[in-house]
């Protein structure tokens, strides 16, 4: 017996693992084509045409090193998308988590209607991006819209390039909200009741329990959605390319990275360019990743 | 027990609906490759028309047609990705900004043998500019389909109310601007004298800086003078034109379309192509069309003959090279731009011909709305093919920029604002043509 298991150490694998490691990959398999296909191989083959002349239609292509990024990087257009994104980013992530955590933390509460509101607020995240942009567009359309007519004003929310990505913003504030609500409250329901009863028993406030226990325990969650949310909105795009035509004044001072690339990809047919784009979007959002992960062990408890 | 009841029903379920997908696919595929003829166009409101000339074709040939509509924007993402290897409509529409680059790159099937052979094709008969738009290295990619000019679009009532005189056709843009300024100075900016679209250059700025004596594109597709003081003083007329008008906020979120059929705006100018959504929009009778007016360059109070200037465009029936069935596609090209086909699409108000003198009958098409100004300004005036290069959309996007018309278009007050641009323009064009 004792000699048989030496020899299984020796190999690493016996038979029947061997076995089950195989019916392991047959089971992700079809998730790994999938990825391989979908994900790795257009992303392999992003950064190698970020590299090359494209010609017309995907044929043709002439390598150039870096020309394209040089292009890029010297191309003003470029820093206002990244600076836009980044812009839109300072909006969305800040005010969708901090409302959403408030929101979770009332509709936690025993209160009537609880799980109405729930849905009420999870709503946006139902429907379609586009339909929401097409509706959120006519509230803020300067001749017809509701905004102005309610406030007798004349603004143009989204064509003044000084107010348009704040407009931008709050759309993408409003559709993420139940998204993020709904992961807070998962969040507050894995805070044991413990420690609140402890900490009325010291006398401590809802607003002192809200600060003092909540925020710091649910912080893991917090890291979680701001990661995923800064993530997302940098590399918003559905919600842009609805609301912003590309007949809009402010579209140079709105659009953002992603839009940016698709216009160059896509609309001008320079897929090169719009790869050599992208592929710095890339590394912006993975040196903000790094970062990040830098700061999760200083600010992050974990119980 | 039940457990497996229902793990039972639902593995059927499946193979049903596998089964389903097999033969509803099978099917499909089938009658794609022999029966039907897939028609891609970008224009809702032509939608009917053509479809009634195709099955017109239908009755001698048996085979099917269906046209299926996708907005301008999505048409051309989708038809490139077709032609990069996807899935591609069998007959479509060309048009200058794409017209080359396709061409070249061997997607469109070559149409030179049919027409040879076929002897109701002939080029005289057609618009040259169009036809040879379509045309590369020798051979002939698509057939002319039509041909637009531009007029001026204005509403009776709007005028009325604020006792100004309705537009003539000796109308110059200097009167368009003192029309435009007293309504939108008497209706306190409550009506926009004018909206004009910055982003459709066609129907818009366009036709001024021709008007005034300056090129877009020169005619052999490799320069411009936009930069030129000819031009500088078009866009000059187009900048005080906006200082009147609709603020270019309002137009870009609204379009001039529906703030003209909603009373907001007296006056756009327009193309022949979109006459049918004010021929039967609601308030039709009061619409009317003047010829698009001219700039008295030598000050001698007439229209001489190079002072009155439209723009001109032509699409073009192409096929995909690899259709399965290419003597039927170039069949129905045929007949959508031979004669039975150009007169019907005229009859029926589609568009005015690309053959020439069958657009006659277009006008009538509208009982009751004087569209004549659109033949007017090609018998009296001059045409200008719309300006072309091989990739017109990268520099045509770049003149929206900013340091090029964009500046003017949010803020047309500063007097110096147009000269700059233009400047810029001229050489944001030359270097889009050196990077061709």
């Amino acid at each position: 017996m004792k000699e048989q298991e030496r020899i299984e150490k020796k190999s690493g694998i016996s038979k029947s693992r061997k076995k089950e490691a195989m019916w392991g990959l047959l089971f992700v398999a079809p998730t790994m084509l999938g990825l391989f296909v979908l994900n790795f191989y257009p992303m392999v083959n992003t950064v190698y045409q970020s590299f090359c002349k494209t010609g017309d239609f995907g044929r043709g292509n002439i390598f150039v090193g870096l020309a394209n990024y040089d292009a890029v990087i010297h191309d003003p257009t470029t820093w206002q998308a990244l600076w836009n994104t980044v812009k839109y980013a300072l909006i969305e992530v800040p005010f969708g988590v901090t409302i959403s955590m408030i929101l979770a933390v009332f509709l936690q509460q025993k209160i009537i209607g609880k799980s109405f509101f729930r849905t009420i607020f999870f709503l946006p995240m139902v429907c379609a991006p586009a339909a929401v942009a097409m509706v959120w567009k006519w509230l803020y359309n300067q001749q017809f819209g509701l905004l102005n007519h309610l406030f007798h004003s004349n603004t143009a929310w989204i064509s003044n390039p000084n107010i348009a990505w704040i407009s931008v913003g709050v759309i993408g504030v409003w559709s993420i909200i139940g998204y993020n609500m709904v992961l807070f409250i998962g969040g507050l329901q894995e805070i044991p009741k413990d420690y609140y009863e402890a900490a009325q028993l010291d006398g401590a406030s809802g607003i002192k329990q809200f600060f003092h226990v909540t925020v710091p325990l649910l912080s893991p969650t917090t890291f979680f959605i701001v990661q995923t949310r800064i993530i997302g909105a940098l590399t918003v795009f559905d919600l842009m390319f609805m609301v912003m035509d590309k007949t809009n004044l402010a579209l140079y001072k709105t659009q953002s990275i992603v839009y940016l690339f698709y216009t160059q990809a896509f609309t001008n047919g320079n897929r090169g360019y719009g790869a050599a784009t992208v592929t710095i979007l890339v590394v912006f959002i993975m040196i903000i990743t790094f970062i990040l992960q830098k700061l999760e062990k200083r600010f992050v408890h974990y119980n | 027990m039940r457990k497996k009841l229902f793990a039972g029903i639902m593995a059927a379920a499946m193979m049903l609906s596998l089964v389903g997908c097999g033969s509803s696919g099978s099917s499909s595929s089938d009658s794609a490759s022999s029966d039907t003829i897939k028609i891609n166009i970008w224009d809702n409101n032509q939608k009917d028309g053509i479809q009634k000339i195709c099955d017109k074709w239908t009755e001698t040939s048996g085979v099917k047609v269906s046209v299926e509509v996708v907005d301008w924007d999505n048409y051309w993402t989708l038809l490139e990705a077709g032609a990069s290897g996807g899935d591609m409509p069998d007959v479509f529409w060309m048009h200058s900004n794409t017209a080359q680059m396709y061409m070249e790159n061997d997607i469109l099937l070559d149409l030179t043998d049919y027409i040879e052979e076929d002897d109701s094709i002939q080029e005289d008969n057609y618009y040259e500019g169009v036809w040879n738009l379509y045309n590369s290295n020798g051979k002939q990619y698509a057939l002319p389909k039509d041909h637009d000019t531009i007029a001026l679009l204005y509403n009776k009532a709007i005028f009325d109310e604020y006792g100004v005189e309705y537009p003539t056709d000796d109308w110059t843009w200097k009167d368009m601007y003192e029309a435009a300024k007293k309504i939108t100075e008497a209706s306190n900016g409550d009506v926009y004298g004018v909206a004009m679209n910055t982003s459709n250059n066609q129907d818009g700025w366009y036709n001024l800086i021709y008007s005034y004596g300056g090129e877009v594109i020169t005619d052999d597709h490799k320069g411009t003078t936009i930069g030129s003081d000819e031009s500088k003083e078009g866009m000059e007329m187009m900048r005080q034109l906006l200082t009147v008008g609709a603020p270019q906020s309002v137009v870009a979120e609204t379009g001039t379309d529906s703030l003209f059929q909603s009373g907001k705006a007296a006056m756009i100018t327009q193309g022949s192509w979109m006459i049918n959504t004010f021929y039967t929009a609601e308030n039709y009778d009061d619409y009317a069309w003047a010829v698009l007016p001219y700039a008295d360059r030598n000050g001698n109070g007439t229209c001489d003959s190079d002072e009155r200037w439209s723009a001109y465009n032509g699409l073009g029936w192409a096929a995909n090279k690899n259709v399965s069935n290419p003597d039927e596609c170039y069949s129905l090209i045929a007949y959508l731009c031979g004669e039975e086909g150009q007169k019907m699409q005229a009859e029926l108000g589609v568009t005015m011909g690309g053959m020439k003198g069958v657009s006659d009958t277009f006008s009538s098409a509208f009982d009751g709305m004087d569209v004549s100004a659109f033949n007017k300004i090609e018998e009296e005036g001059n045409l200008f093919f719309r300006p072309y290069t091989r990739n017109t959309t990268v520099w045509e996007d770049a003149l929206q920029q900013q340091g090029a018309f964009l500046d003017a278009w949010q803020d047309p007050s500063d007097p110096n604002v147009m000269s700059k641009a233009c400047d810029n323009a001229q050489k944001i064009i030359e270097d889009a043509i050196a990077a061709e």
